[in-house]
């Protein structure tokens, strides 16, 4: 029993990070204009461009030009230039905003290719990525945001139960999320009406509750009844509802707002998994009467939430 | 059913033997996550005192009116309703500290213990119970969220209210979000301890 | 269907329309009488920061003659050619005042627009793209407010954005004629509390207070206890002419880190500087054309 769910929970970890990995790649084809093959920040003060051939003329570092995408008027020039092979490194004094998108221009770096003329950004998929890893490990909802400490509480108990309660929060994360958006924007938006969001999220999360239960106990009456019992307790979750006005606030696009879904769901469940690992064996070792159940419990959440705080700053794409 | 409790007593209930944060242990997040200063805690337990009286109130009044079979559905519309109300006031009436509070004031309609209390109290008691009830509970509330920003706001910054009492920072990691799980933990197995010890000297005496 | 069921179901559905649109009737007209009182502090909260960081208070109001500026600024695109224009005060109306990218003067468009209407985007953007032609791809960049005080320039409030530890930092800066930094407001941030959120408060925020912009342009993040008497002074604990002098003595340092958080502090460094010098350098460019072409302006 302990092996399946194991099992289990890897596997729907695995699927969810092959998920979001697909949709990302099927969404965004990798990218190709011309001579530039891939262009990228590196580090704090640096450019990459990679090219398709070769690169015959070195030009000097003033050749080069860069400015913010909002900031025509201001170019500079990178300090140094090197090249190795089909690399080109821009190397800047100053650090690069880069949260802006920067241009790049140059004359022609190779016969017959015409000048450059390129947008360097942090790269959408790597964006996406962010969203999904932020949810997951660095604002890890339950350990750096402290939400849904009541369930989180309530269901880590045994590593069933908790497996269990992660895999049904994440669907019905994923289900609620994509409609709190469709709703967001093409009723609350146009219409002015934000201040509804609280009603019209909450709502919408009762309905899929209610619809994924009715459909799971006609269609699969044996899953209905492992996990039927999950389903109630997903609502009295704040997660749910924190992650759609998250959306909101952000004005994320569809795919982002999956995957906050997907990250928000996943990192539910990894912590649960994690706490219920530590519970199982917490009943086995000898506490102070006063520490037993709750008290021992929510210091061990608070050391796990020491542990993530290590995540804080990590950077991605 | 009647309700065999005095008024005084259902307040006291929700204050103590009951109370939502170290008893019921119902309400965590916001114990966690909002608790940093007794200011910010103070203000989310006036918060969360509103919704719960109010709530209270409309389902008690309207409790033979209420199809069973939408109870549920009924009590979150309830709940939402008066959540929306306040946010509004408080972003037009304390800009300030509904700022600092941010998101934990849409989550109220999620807090499990509003829910609970309609569902266990409002929909079976009288008008004026159920409002002494809520009072106990939203109270209650707002006696945890102090009592841990209480702690935390001393050690972490070494303040009281805003006001500097110590001078200097005694542990800066009470401050530090993670924190709040041990306060929480810590002051939940004092709570456990101080009952222990009042049980043994009562069996004592008997 | 059985007639009971029927029965009940329509009780369901007739209860709970009426239960919406109760809560609906609630949420409206908590909305309506909302709504204006929202904007208001909006935009009163606006300019309280504003004066807060030109040193104004209440002990220390603004004085009556003091008025404020603002310049919006826009990316212009025709075909491959960029080139920016400025919507400024001219005179008693607006007008676009375009410069090439290399600060050369353009061209100067009238434009039939008073302060008021610009605040709002949508409005703005179409008096602009109006302006400037419908060939014409305009992009809104920012916007800045030159203060003057009796027709004196004194001060400038630039609004800014940079990435921070965590996520994005958006602040208000002030900066006096000279552009030495006057002081400056975080907006929003979402650095970790206790560490990186420390950014907002005085004792960190003050040491940029009276920095040149050369000092502000050289300086770096230390790594150094910051010396008790200039935390005193910034923090409050001595106040008034000696406060003054031990700021003084240290407005030169570098910026000391927050503890547990040099990253947060060297963004937050960085950041301020970029701004600062974009600025500097924009500024210097629109008034020498300003100065050239002899448009009248109020500041």
């Amino acid at each position: 029993m302990k092996k399946k769910t194991r099992d289990i929970f890897f596997v729907f970890i695995a699927a969810i990070v092959i998920f979001a990995v697909t949709a990302i790649a099927m969404v965004f084809p990798s990218g190709d204009d011309g001579f530039i093959t891939e262009k990228a920040f590196e580090g704090d003060k640096e450019i990459v461009l990679t090219t398709a051939q070769p690169v015959k003329n070195v030009p000097a570092a003033e050749a080069f030009t860069v400015f913010e995408e909002n900031d025509p008027d201001i170019q500079v020039h990178p300090q140094s230039v090197s090249v190795d092979g089909k690399k080109i490194h821009l190397t800047f004094s100053d650090r690069l905003n880069q949260s802006n998108a920067h241009m790049v221009k140059a004359p022609e770096l190779a016969e017959g290719t015409g000048p450059v003329a390129t947008e360097v950004s942090r790269s959408y998929w790597g964006f996406l990525l962010s969203i999904l890893i932020s949810a997951l490990l660095i604002n890890n909802y339950v350990f750096t945001k402290y939400l849904g400490l009541c369930v989180f509480m309530g269901t880590s108990k045994r590593k069933t139960t908790a497996t269990g309660m992660g895999i049904v929060f994440t669907i019905v994360m994923l289900l609620s999320a994509v409609m709190s958006w469709l709703a967001n924007r093409y009723i609350l938006v146009p219409f002015h009406l934000d201040f509804l969001q609280v009603v019209v999220f909450i709502g919408l999360v009762s309905l899929t509750v209610q619809a994924v239960d009715t459909i799971l106990r006609k269609v699969n009456p044996i899953l209905f009844n492992a996990f039927g019992v999950f389903l109630v307790l997903v609502i009295a979750n704040c997660i749910i509802i924190a992650v759609p006005l998250y959306m909101a606030s952000n004005q994320y696009n569809l795919i982002e707002t999956i995957m906050l879904a997907l990250g928000a769901g996943g990192g539910f469940l990894l912590a649960l998994y994690l706490m219920s690992s530590v519970r199982e064996r917490l009943e086995l070792a000898q506490i102070p009467e006063c520490f037993k159940g709750l008290p021992i419990a929510f210091i061990v959440a608070g050391q796990f939430a020491l542990a993530f705080l290590g995540f804080s700053g990590l950077q991605i794409g | 059913m009647a309700n065999e409790l005095s008024k005084g007593q259902l307040v006291a209930r929700g204050l103590l033997s009951q109370n939502p944060v170290f008893k019921l242990a119902l309400s965590m997040c916001p114990a966690v996550g909002m608790s940093t200063s007794i200011k910010t805690g103070l203000m989310l337990g006036v918060a969360v005192l509103f919704v719960q009286v109010f709530s209270s109130l409309t389902i008690s009044l309207f409790k033979n009116w209420i199809h069973p079979r939408i109870r549920i559905p009924t009590y979150t519309l309830t709940i939402a309703t008066w959540v929306t109300v306040i946010d509004l006031v408080l972003s037009a009436a304390f800009p300030a500290a509904y700022a600092e509070m941010g998101i934990f004031i849409k989550l109220i309609v999620a807090f499990a213990i509003i829910t609970m209390r309609l569902e266990m109290f409002a929909c079976k008691e009288t008008v004026s119970d159920s409002l002494f009830d809520a009072v106990g509970m939203g109270l209650g509330f707002m006696f945890g969220m102090v009592t841990i920003g209480f702690v935390r706001e001393l050690l972490g910054s070494g303040m009281v209210f805003g006001y500097d009492l110590l001078g200097f920072k005694p542990l800066l990691f009470f401050i530090l979000p993670c924190a709040g799980f041990f306060v929480v933990g810590l002051m939940m197995a004092f709570f456990n301890w101080i009952e222990a010890k009042y049980r043994d000297a009562r069996e004592q005496k008997s | 269907m059985s007639n009971a069921a029927f029965k009940d179901i329509t009780s369901i559905v007739i209860r709970l329309t009426v239960t919406c649109l109760l809560a609906g009737l609630i949420m409206g007209w908590a909305f309506i009488l909302t709504h204006e009182g929202k904007e208001k502090n909006e935009q009163l909260r606006d300019e309280k920061v504003m004066y807060s960081i030109l040193g104004y208070d209440k002990s220390n109001p603004a004085p009556a003659t003091m008025a404020m500026h603002t310049i919006y600024r826009y990316v212009l695109t025709n075909g491959d050619s960029q080139s920016i224009g400025y919507l400024l005060p001219i005179g008693e109306k607006y007008g676009v005042v375009e410069l090439d990218l290399g600060g050369q003067f353009v061209r100067q468009i009238p434009v039939d627009a008073v302060a008021s209407k610009l605040r709002n985007e949508g409005e703005r953007n179409s008096v602009m793209q109006q302006a400037v032609g419908n060939q014409t791809e305009i992009r809104y960049a920012d916007s800045m407010i030159i203060v003057t005080n009796a027709g004196e320039r004194t001060a400038y409030i630039l609004d800014g954005k940079y990435p921070g530890f965590k996520t994005t930092i958006r602040v208000k800066m002030a900066l006096d004629a000279q552009f030495s930094m006057l002081g400056f407001e975080v907006l929003e941030h979402e650095e970790d509390p206790g560490l990186g959120a420390e950014i907002v408060e005085k004792y960190f925020r003050g040491q940029f207070e009276g920095k040149s912009f050369e000092q502000l342009k050289s300086a770096k993040v230390i790594r150094e206890d910051m010396p008790d008497d200039y935390r005193a002074a910034l923090t409050g604990k001595i106040t008034g002419k000696e406060a003054a002098e031990i700021r003084q003595k240290h407005v030169g340092d570098d910026i000391y880190a927050l503890t547990g958080a040099t990253i947060s502090s060297r963004s937050v460094l960085n950041g301020n500087q970029a701004m600062v010098s974009k600025f500097h350098h924009r500024m210097t460019v629109l008034d020498e054309a300003i100065k050239a072409q002899g448009i009248q302006t109020p500041f």
